[in-house]
């Protein structure tokens, strides 16, 4: 029995959905399992969304608490907010900016309080500039793909779905593929300058 | 969205969504009629059947008018001799019961498959209801997908088995089979078979149910019921047992619980130690194939997602036959009975059930200590509804009138929160004016306002607005015109004149409707117009008071994703706000009382817009008290024409 259990999380309409899809068409073409559950309609609308991508001997949609192996989240609020599906000590990719849920009169808590306490429970977080870079690249809605970028080579990712697999499912799934895959090979090339040292 | 992958060429093994699979599953059994009416978690299988009907020239697809109106349609289409598909979500099936215990009094000609798309959890719904129910109660067998991994061939049998018996049958899917992507291999479609036509032999002693007709089909129902359970007592090939034939302990696995049973078997070793009897084919009950599985086991544990409905028939059929085994399920209390089946809850089940010592999937929870602030879904920076319920506040106020607001189903029941909080009552599909219709009689210290959408209008609000209209019920009716079915995804609806086969319909007028069954007070506002709305709000208000009839108002302004998506498509943008800080007084009307999402409050109370998400609608410029709000540059009139009229493709 070997699997990955992939936790994706962030707030409606960041692209959270077009990641999974990319992902799971990748380990589709690296010829392996994959199941992804979703999360539509009334949550999409500005709300905090979870997506479950398990890889691998499964048979069930839902990852259960405590038994993820992967975050990557475009909000370290929604990170904070979905880390107990997470095992002790798992990698989360979480970008820097966090998108304040509009409601009048409450408290959002800093980029640094989130980090610390995630760190204190043990969890490896790494901070992915994903939407500035992205911006960056010409490419703001592909923040996604960079923090999918930023996340292959330095986690267990790598060991279920291959790079070239990666590519392909972009260029096949993808509006734009030219500057989503410009934009991976950014995210790729930032976690080898920071992470790898 | 299309959907595309739902005509990959066949043997080509795709991703897809579970929904997608179905429209799969559908075309490749042949079938030549869709209709549906949109709702969480059924929609995807009617547009990506939109999307093959476009590229196919055929199965005729159409969004219906609501879900009654579909069901009907698809007996209509089955009664000419062709299989046909009605899909809904599960409280659609309310909406649709009343043809649907009498298609099952008539039988079919082709085939008659009736999706319901069950949402336990409630990730978009109103309530959790289990429609196997329904099966039993109409007398119509139910088939229910082992997981998302099985759609595509339980739609082929679920026609297949209607085809058999000429009589419907009820596909039974939940969020999680819905909504999940699996990996599906594609077969042939014939585009000859979905394209053809059927043709209605006349048969009033079976078509017409008059008491007469009636009470002999009832006799032959019951009988024909009695044959099908026959049929799908023992084989079907949905069904099926394995594991250990001499295991003291039977686990019945129902539709998507059958997943969860096979990986927590696997992860402890156990697949090849219990019995695992699969049930996809659960209704009518399978008592041969049950009472054999069952005979001389210790224990019996069922897993289904929903109510204990397996559980609750078998044990009753137990009874019967002298079986005493310890059972465990959610009707023993052992598996909780609301929400989504989870594999921690059935773990934990099994464990107790089987005496595991170690847990796999029931791990220690790490929760980081830092308050996280809740982030429930909004209305999006740009949504008309916010202008509409913020002029209606205001006007409420200057009417001096205590308000009910009669909520409905469709984006602006997020009215609710914070910090408009403008929906006191929702119910369901077009209750604001149903309910509005008995507040306005039985009680005289408010007046109610009941707020639907359009394409809810059109579903649910018509009979409604003519008994407001005939028994005088004083009272608003806000119609929010948005110009599409905007919660579910951008559908099109009688208002739209747009057809789910993207070939030309008629469009609808809510204000000729309205006028049409009489209400003779009827006016058209521009939603993002929040001085006019303010004045026409109140001017219809006074009517009220003093009349003592409906009133009705239609904002029109179109959903601002949906103008997004169309501006896109023709290279139209709009041109985002900034705040002039010298203008700012750091009040926080803005940021507060009428809340875009796109607009921040920074450290010195200041406001600022965050121009990625800023659509330009310009309604901050108008609600600001001091001019702060300004735009970067003229708007093209080209989109200020497509906020108010862009309509789906």
């Amino acid at each position: 029995m070997k699997s990955l259990n992939i936790v994706l999380s962030g707030v409606g309409g960041q692209g959270i959905i077009s990641l999974a899809n990319v992902i799971a068409n990748a380990v589709l073409e690296s010829g392996g399992n994959v199941i992804v559950a979703e999360t539509h309609g009334l949550s999409q609308r500005g709300g905090s969304v979870i997506v479950h991508v398990r890889i691998g001997d499964v048979e069930a949609p839902l990852i259960p608490p405590g038994n993820g192996d992967l975050m990557l989240s475009l909000d370290p609020i929604e990170a904070a907010r979905y880390s107990v599906y997470l095992k002790k000590g798992s990698m989360i990719f979480v970008d820097n900016n966090i998108t304040p849920p509009p409601l009048p009169g409450i408290n959002i808590p800093s980029l640094d309080e989130i980090v610390e306490s995630l760190g204190k429970e043990g969890f490896d977080i790494i901070v992915v500039p994903a939407v500035d870079e992205a911006k960056k690249a010409g490419n703001p809605l592909g923040a996604n793909i960079f923090l999918l970028g930023a996340s292959y080579q330095t986690s267990i990712l790598k060991e279920y779905i291959k790079e070239e697999a990666i590519i392909d499912a972009i260029r096949k799934n993808l509006k734009k593929p030219e500057k989503n895959i410009e934009v991976f090979k950014r995210g790729k090339k930032w976690a080898e300058e920071r992470l790898t040292s | 969205m299309s959907h595309r992958e739902v005509l990959v060429e066949p043997g080509s093994r795709v991703v897809m969504l579970g929904n997608v699979a179905f429209a799969r599953g559908a075309l490749e059994y042949g079938v030549s009629f869709a209709s549906a009416y949109p709702g969480t978690p059924s929609t995807e299988i009617t547009e990506a059947l939109s999307y093959a009907s476009r590229i196919l020239g055929g199965p005729y697809v159409e969004w219906s008018a609501n879900e009654k109106v579909a069901l009907e349609a698809a007996i209509g289409a089955a009664l000419t001799g062709i299989p046909a598909l009605a899909s809904m979500k599960h409280v659609g099936v309310n909406v649709a019961a009343d043809p649907l215990f009498s298609s099952a009094y008539m039988g079919v000609e082709g085939a008659l498959v009736v999706v319901s798309a069950d949402d336990p959890g409630m990730w978009s719904s109103q309530n959790e209801q289990d429609n196997r129910w329904y099966g039993i109660h109409a007398y119509i067998p139910v088939i229910e997908p082992a997981g998302a991994q099985e759609a595509k061939t339980a739609i082929i049998e679920a026609f297949k088995l209607s085809e058999k018996w000429r009589h419907p049958v009820i596909l039974r899917t939940t969020t999680r089979v819905s909504h999940t992507r699996i990996i599906v291999e594609t077969g042939e479609i014939d585009i000859a078979k979905i394209k053809r036509k059927g043709t209605f032999v006349k048969n009033p002693e079976k078509y017409t149910l008059v008491p007469a007709h009636a009470r002999r089909l009832r006799e032959e129902l019951v009988e024909k019921w009695e044959k099908i359970s026959k049929d799908l007592s023992q084989n079907h090939i949905l069904n099926h047992a394995e594991g250990n034939p001499d295991s003291d302990t039977l686990v019945v696995a129902v539709g998507l619980g059958y997943r969860y049973a096979k990986e927590i078997l696997a992860t402890h070793g156990l697949l090849d130690n219990v019995r695992l009897l699969k049930l996809s084919a659960p209704v009518p009950l399978p008592k041969t194939l049950l009472l054999n599985e069952a005979e001389g086991r210790e224990k019996i544990i069922f897993i289904e997602e929903g109510d204990p409905v397996i559980e609750t028939l078998s044990k009753a059929l137990f009874y019967d036959h002298n079986i005493r085994a310890k059972i465990y399920g959610k009707g023993t209390g052992n598996l909780k009975k609301t929400g989504e089946l989870e594999l921690h809850h059935v773990e934990k089940l099994l464990a107790k059930a089987l005496g595991l010592e170690k847990t796999y999937y029931n791990q220690a929870i790490i929760k980081p200590d830092i308050k996280l602030p809740p982030r429930p879904p909004v209305l999006c920076p740009g949504c008309p509804y916010r202008a509409v319920f913020y002029a209606l506040r205001r006007a409420v106020g200057k009417a001096r009138i205590r308000p009910i607001y009669n909520g409905d189903i469709g984006c602006y029941s997020l009215g609710v929160n914070p910090p408009f909080q403008m929906q006191d009552t929702i119910v369901e599909m077009g209750g604001s004016i149903g309910l509005a219709n008995g507040m306005a009689h039985a009680q005289d210290d408010k007046v109610p306002i009941a707020i639907i959408g359009d394409s809810t209008f059109f579903h649910a609000g018509l009979p409604g607005l003519a008994n407001a209209v005939y028994n005088r019920s004083p009272m608003l009716v806000v119609v929010l015109d948005n110009r599409t079915t905007a919660m579910t995804g951008h559908q099109p609806h009688p208002g739209i004149g747009v057809t789910a086969r993207g070939v030309e319909g008629t469009e609808l007028s809510i204000v000729d409707a309205a006028k049409g069954l009489g209400v003779e007070y009827v006016k058209v506002i521009d939603a993002f117009n929040i001085a006019e709305g303010e004045k026409e709000f109140y001017e219809a208000l006074e009517y009220v008071k003093k009349e003592r009839k409906p009133a009705l108002i239609v904002a029109k302004g179109a959903c601002i994703l949906l103008a997004l998506a169309a501006g896109r498509r023709v290279g139209v943008y709009p041109v985002a706000y900034r705040v002039n800080d010298d203008k700012c007084t750091a009040c926080g009307l803005c940021y507060k009382a009428f809340n875009c999402p796109a607009i921040y409050s920074k450290d010195d109370g200041k406001a600022y817009i965050n121009e990625l998400l800023c659509t330009g609608c310009g309604e901050c410029a108008q609600i600001c008290p001091f001019d702060a709000f300004e735009p970067v540059d003229e708007a093209p009139p080209e989109w200020l024409r497509l906020m108010r009229e862009a309509k789906p493709s």
